[in-house]
């Protein structure tokens, strides 16, 4: 990389301008490619040496120009994100890959794609529902995916190669499931905030230099001597996207520990490593569509697709839920903040049986909504302040 | 000003629309009366025919949620139903039609053993059976029947229906793939209503009733191709007060594809007699963009008073372009062929023209080119974002491609008071005045409109 600065520093450099190095690549030659959610299988371009980069906001940056795309009453994450776009910020961009992830970003990615010229731009197609029908079709959306990306790089994309792609991410998402282990103990040996730092960092820079930060900063974490408190409240964030660090500061700088969280720019990318298989499609078409939780999509009980008769409800929510058990019970979670942008639907509904399910677990818990402004985060902090409270 | 008080006899309502209108209610009448006496129901998103052909064809009583909301909110009880929604945690930017059924399903779940509330307008919903979610459109209206779970043990079933990219469609495979896609969810759908229902399919009556729902489609759209006609023909308000028996499959889809055919003869009659839809001069042609404010439907007479055609409205709610479905003996194939051309019917057309948002955008700069339409009205739905977010790309690509200008007028679904109809009558006139200049602008363009 270009500059001396190791660890949690890097990663700090790299969170607060984040394009520079992706642009520092394509002027060394190699294509920069977007994607503005965590379902498009990055693996397919890391196996022909493209760098994907991830599209995200600015909640600091007023929204001037996606007024002539996008209703006001609409995701203000993904208005933002093509405001960025239609003002130039992703111009360095050679490619765009958009996914049917939810309908905010399904119907942006028709309006990015007009309103928003790269050399290269490829949509996939997503089912709803998780079954061996739906991951057919779907690994027939990345087969035309594959062929498309072939051409733009002008290489093969052959199954060795992938599978080597799917290697060094699997890689990088041990490293970052080692990163929350450090996050186990009281206190956790790194905060909530700055884990987001290094994740929006990875989401920056190519897979090998992320799992190269990533060492850097597990090193020195285990290394330092612990910044945080013992004894404060351990939370648990639940939601759509934070990709701000300023929101998990407010809830920590509140007086907790955000010690694990079910989030975009958080776990949910790497909480389970892509089976190897014969074919690797098979193995990425599996774990982007079901091994990803996001709202977006239809989980339900082993079975019910089958024919069930009657809903059990609390099966239903340990099918789509249970792997926030794990988690509040590995990292002694004792409070969860649910917390969404306003007009994110698919979290939106979500609201009150991920609620239900965490108080089934004992476990208080608040919402928090916002409009992915600065300016809407400062009234949360009472919010924060009073569940804290309640905590004790 | 009060729309309703100086309303005048501005429309010329088609005359056969109104059997079409007594259809609806007597099918409803119907279906109420079975469902009183206990026959199971089956409550439905509008699924654009994906799960109603194959529930009718199999005698399910469905009732449709969204449109009870309609019936709540027109009534003034919605307001009842999303106060519960709100006191149960359900965030207060969801869908309008949600929030409704949620408050519906607390009361009548927590409060009424599982009863129909005696609030409840038209004789209320009775506890479904079973969900039928649709992830066609918007996420909503998978995500609302799942979160019902919190109030009801009924199982729901998702039927699938791709929207690829424009020209990620035309990729060698893509179609026959979407196609065996659809196809498969459906003979999953049938086995699992036979399970739950203890009953088979009549394969010949699922057949049928494919033909018949592919045969009124293509009335409809010949219906729609008579419209382009100068004057128009049909306002439409007459388009959505017969839009709902082809939409929705109500009653007896024979006597529903008669009085189609009805509605197309009396169409048909007034272009070879050039008869207008509006009583005086036909000064503008419009299209209008998405659901009307329902309750204030009057609007359109006055508009029409100053010589405004409402002369086609939004993809959303019309048949898929006909399809030549000759070579295709399985009936599953064959609605999953004709479902799937809902949502990429108007693809060619957009790959063609370099767009990218080919279904609900798109359609807009056909409708514009082919009907002949001197602006859009545009009414995007606050708590409907699916209905609303492509209307900045149809004002963009409507202005680039034909001069055509737009008039954005904001509305909702439950929430009436977000229409104003005084506010927009000020907009009519120099609204006028834009069209008039952007007729000048297209004829030095080129076209001939």
């Amino acid at each position: 990389m270009s500059n001396d600065s190791h660890g949690l520093a890097r990663a700090r450099e790299i969170y607060k301008d984040r394009t520079r190095r992706a642009k520092e690549l394509k002027l060394s030659g190699r294509k920069v490619v977007g994607y503005m959610c965590i379902y498009p299988p990055l693996e397919m371009m890391t196996a022909l040496d493209l760098v994907p980069y991830r599209v995200l906001g600015d909640m600091r940056e007023a929204i001037t120009e996606a007024d002539r795309g996008l209703p006001v009453a609409f995701c203000p994450f993904v208005r933002s994100c093509l405001d960025l776009g239609m003002k130039g910020e992703y111009d360095f961009l050679d490619g765009m890959v958009a996914t049917h992830s939810c309908d905010a970003i399904e119907k942006t990615a028709h309006v990015w794609e007009r309103a928003v010229s790269h050399p290269y731009f490829h949509f996939i197609e997503i089912p709803t529902k998780v079954n061996a029908r739906a991951e057919e079709v779907f690994k027939g959306e990345l087969e035309s995916f594959r062929k498309t990306l072939e051409v733009f790089a002008g290489q093969e994309l052959t199954s060795e190669k992938l599978k080597k792609a799917v290697e060094i991410h699997n890689e990088q998402r041990a490293l970052v499931r080692e990163l929350y282990g450090l996050r186990k103990p009281d206190p956790p040996a790194i905060s909530g905030s700055e884990t987001l730092v290094v994740l929006k960092t990875l989401m920056s820079v190519p897979v090998d230099e992320g799992n190269e930060l990533l060492r850097e900063v597990l090193s020195e974490v285990k290394g330092r001597r612990n910044p945080l408190k013992k004894d404060s409240p351990r939370l648990l964030v639940w939601g759509s996207i934070v990709d701000d660090a300023s929101l998990i500061e407010l809830i920590e700088n509140a007086g907790s520990n955000v010690v694990v969280d079910d989030t975009c720019v958080g776990t949910r990318a790497f909480w389970k490593d892509v089976k190897a298989t014969d074919d690797p499609l098979d193995g990425l078409a599996h774990h982007y569509l079901a091994d990803i939780k996001c709202s977006r999509t239809f989980f339900e009980a082993e079975g019910s697709d089958r024919g069930e008769a009657v809903k059990d409800y609390a099966l239903d929510l340990e099918s789509r839920f249970g792997y926030l058990k794990d988690m509040a019970e590995g990292w002694k979670v004792n409070g969860v903040i649910l917390q969404s942008v306003k007009y994110c639907d698919t979290h939106g509904f979500d609201v009150p049986d991920v609620r239900n399910y965490v108080t089934s677990l004992g476990l208080p818990s608040t919402y928090l909504e916002h409009d992915y402004t600065e300016g809407s985060l400062a009234p949360l902090k009472t919010r924060v302040q009073g569940f804290l409270e309640m905590l004790g | 000003m009060s729309v309703k008080e100086e309303k005048k006899h501005t429309i010329n309502r088609l005359k056969t629309m109104y059997p079409l209108r007594a259809h609806v209610d007597e099918s409803y009448r119907k279906s109420l009366e079975a469902t009183k006496e206990g026959r199971p129901t089956v409550w439905s998103m509008l699924a654009w025919w994906e799960g109603d052909v194959i529930l009718k064809a199999m005698d399910i009583e469905v009732v449709y949620p969204e449109n009870y909301a309609t019936v709540c909110a027109t009534q003034g009880i919605a307001q009842s139903f999303l106060d519960r929604a709100d006191a149960d945690g359900f965030p207060t930017h969801l869908c309008g039609y949600s929030r409704n059924t949620f408050g519906y399903a607390s009361r009548m779940m927590k409060e009424m053993n599982g009863e129909i509330p005696p609030e409840a307008p038209m004789g209320g919903m009775p506890k479904p059976v079973l969900l039928v979610a649709s992830n066609v459109v918007c996420d909503a209206r998978y995500k609302w029947f799942q979160a019902l779970g919190s109030y009801m043990d009924t199982p729901v079933w998702v039927l699938e229906m791709p929207t690829p990219g424009v020209k990620e469609y035309f990729m060698e495979g893509a179609n026959d793939r979407y196609v065996k896609f659809i196809s498969r969810e459906l003979t999953e759908f049938i086995a699992y209503l036979e399970r739950l229902f203890d009953k088979k399919m009549d394969w010949d009556k699922l057949d049928e009733t494919v033909r018949l729902t592919e045969e009124i489609g293509r009335v409809w759209h010949n219906i729609n191709e008579l419209r382009k006609a100068r004057p128009c023909p049909m306002h439409s308000r007459d388009f959505w007060s017969s839009m709902v028996p082809g939409l929705f499959l109500m009653g007896d889809l024979k006597e529903t594809l008669k009085l189609y055919q009805d509605l197309y003869d009396e169409v048909k009659e007034r272009v070879d007699n050039g008869i207008s839809s509006i009583v005086g001069e036909e000064k503008y042609r419009l299209m209008f963009s998405e659901l009307p404010p329902w309750h204030t439907l009057g609007i359109f007479d006055k508009l029409a008073e100053r010589g405004w055609n409402f002369v086609m409205e939004s993809w959303t709610y019309h048949p898929p372009i006909p399809l030549d479905l000759d070579g295709v003996s399985n009936p599953i194939e064959r609605l999953a062929r004709f479902c799937f051309q809902y949502n990429i019917g108007f693809y060619a057309g957009a790959y063609e023209d370099g767009e990218t948002y080919g279904y609900q955008a798109y359609p807009h700069l056909v409708y514009a080119r082919d009907w002949r339409v001197d602006g859009a009205f545009l009414h995007p739905l606050v708590t409907c974002r699916s209905a609303s977010t492509h209307l900045p790309y149809a004002r963009d690509m409507l202005m680039r491609k034909l001069s055509v200008p737009s008039l954005m007028i904001e509305g909702d679904i439950v929430d009436l008071r977000l229409f104003d109809p005084v506010d927009t009558m000020n907009k009519a006139e120099p609204f006028e005045e834009t069209m008039n200049h952007y007729r000048q602008v297209r004829k030095e363009r080129g076209f001939d409109w």
